[in-house]
C-alpha cells in the first residue's frame, strides 16, 4: 500500500469522495464555520467550484468518473436539496424529490446515469434510485465504448 | 369541458413542456430495494452495483445488489456476527468493497475482495479511528476519513 504524502490535507476534512478515475477528491471542510464542499486535484491543489459557494451546509459529495459531475446535498431555506453540478458548463441541476422529502445521503454512479438517494420513509431509512440519463450526458472512462452494453444479456 | 378547465389543461401542458428533462424514479428497482430490507442507508453506487447498509433481523450488515440481474449478491466472510458496519464503498466492477466496521470494541478499515472472499484489514498510519470511506472505480485508490487528535483528516491510500 502507498499513502499520500504528509501535508496533502491541511485542514479538517469529512465525507471524502473520489472521482471514478481517482484523480479528484471532494471533501466537506469547515470554511468560515460552514460545512462547504471542496474539490482537490491529485497534487492537492484546490479546484474552484464557485457555483457552490452558497446553500451551506453541504454534505454527501459524490463525483462522476472524470469528475465532470459533482453531486451533493445543499440547504435551501428549511429544506435539504440534492443538486448536481456540471463542471463542464457550470450548470447546477436541482433534484427535488417527489413528495417533498429531504435527502440524507447520495451516491452518483461513475457514468452519472443514475443517482442513489437515502431518504426517511415512515421512520425507516430507504434508498431510492433516480435515472438521470435524460438530464445529463454520460461521463465515461477514457477509452470506454460509446455504446453501453445492456445490463442483462438478451437473446 | 368548460372554458376554465380547458385553460387549466392548456397551462399544465405548457408548463410540462417548458420544464425540460427531469430525473426519473426507477419504481422497479426501488420496490426491490424496499422488499429486501426493513431499513437501508449509506448508498454507494458503482455502475451496475449498489452497496449499502441494511437492517435485517435486527442486525445491520453490508449489502450488495446487482442492478443488472436485480439480485442481492452473497458476500461470504464479510458480515461477521460480531461486526457492525459504519461505511461502505464499492469498485465499479463490484469485486472490491471497502468497509469501515466496528469489531471487538475497535473501529477498523477493511478491504473485501469478492472474487476470493477475503477480508484484509488496512492499518492506518499514523493510527486513527476511521469513519467514512470512498473507493475509486478500479478499486485501487481509497480515501478514508480518520479521526486523529480530535480532528477529522482524510487519508489517501493506493492499493495493489
Amino acid at each position: 500500500m502507498e499513502r499520500a504524502a504528509t501535508g496533502w490535507i491541511d485542514r479538517s476534512q469529512e465525507d471524502p469522495a473520489l472521482s471514478g478515475d481517482g484523480r479528484l477528491l471532494a471533501v466537506i471542510s469547515q470554511i468560515q464555520g460552514r460545512p462547504t464542499v471542496q474539490l482537490r486535484g491529485e497534487d492537492g491543489s484546490i479546484r474552484p467550484v464557485p457555483q457552490l459557494r452558497r446553500h451551506q451546509p453541504h454534505s454527501s459529495p459524490s463525483l462522476s468518473w472524470n469528475g465532470r459531475y459533482l453531486a451533493l446535498i445543499t440547504q435551501r431555506g428549511k429544506r435539504r436539496l440534492a443538486v448536481v453540478l456540471d463542471r463542464l458548463n457550470g450548470r447546477l441541476h436541482p433534484l427535488p424529490l417527489p413528495g417533498g422529502r429531504d435527502p440524507v445521503r447520495l451516491s452518483l454512479a461513475p457514468d452519472a446515469r443514475r443517482l442513489a438517494l437515502q431518504v426517511a420513509d415512515q421512520g425507516q431509512w430507504r434508498v431510492e434510485l433516480l435515472d438521470l440519463s435524460e438530464l445529463l450526458e454520460p461521463d465515461r472512462a477514457a477509452g470506454q465504448a460509446l455504446t453501453t452494453p445492456p445490463l442483462e444479456s438478451s437473446r | 369541458m368548460t372554458p376554465t378547465a380547458s385553460l387549466l389543461l392548456l397551462l399544465s401542458l405548457l408548463l410540462l413542456g417548458c420544464s425540460g428533462p427531469r430525473p426519473t424514479p426507477l419504481p422497479d428497482f426501488n420496490g426491490l430495494l424496499r422488499q429486501n430490507a426493513s431499513s437501508r442507508r449509506d448508498p454507494a453506487l458503482a455502475q451496475r452495483w449498489l452497496a449499502s447498509l441494511t437492517l435485517r433481523g435486527g442486525r445491520e450488515r453490508v449489502d450488495l445488489v446487482d442492478l443488472g440481474s436485480r439480485q442481492p449478491v452473497p458476500l461470504p466472510g464479510l458480515n461477521r456476527a460480531d461486526a457492525q458496519p459504519i461505511s461502505v464503498s464499492v469498485s465499479a466492477d463490484g469485486t472490491r468493497l471497502a468497509v469501515v466496521q466496528q469489531r471487538d470494541e475497535r473501529t477498523e478499515l477493511v478491504l473485501y475482495r469478492r472474487n476470493v472472499g477475503t477480508v484484509q484489514r488496512l492499518p492506518l498510519e499514523p493510527p486513527g479511528v476511521p469513519r467514512a470511506v470512498s473507493l475509486n472505480a478500479d478499486g485501487r485508490r481509497l480515501a478514508v476519513q480518520v479521526s486523529r487528535g480530535g480532528r477529522w483528516e482524510v487519508d489517501l491510500i493506493r492499493l495493489p
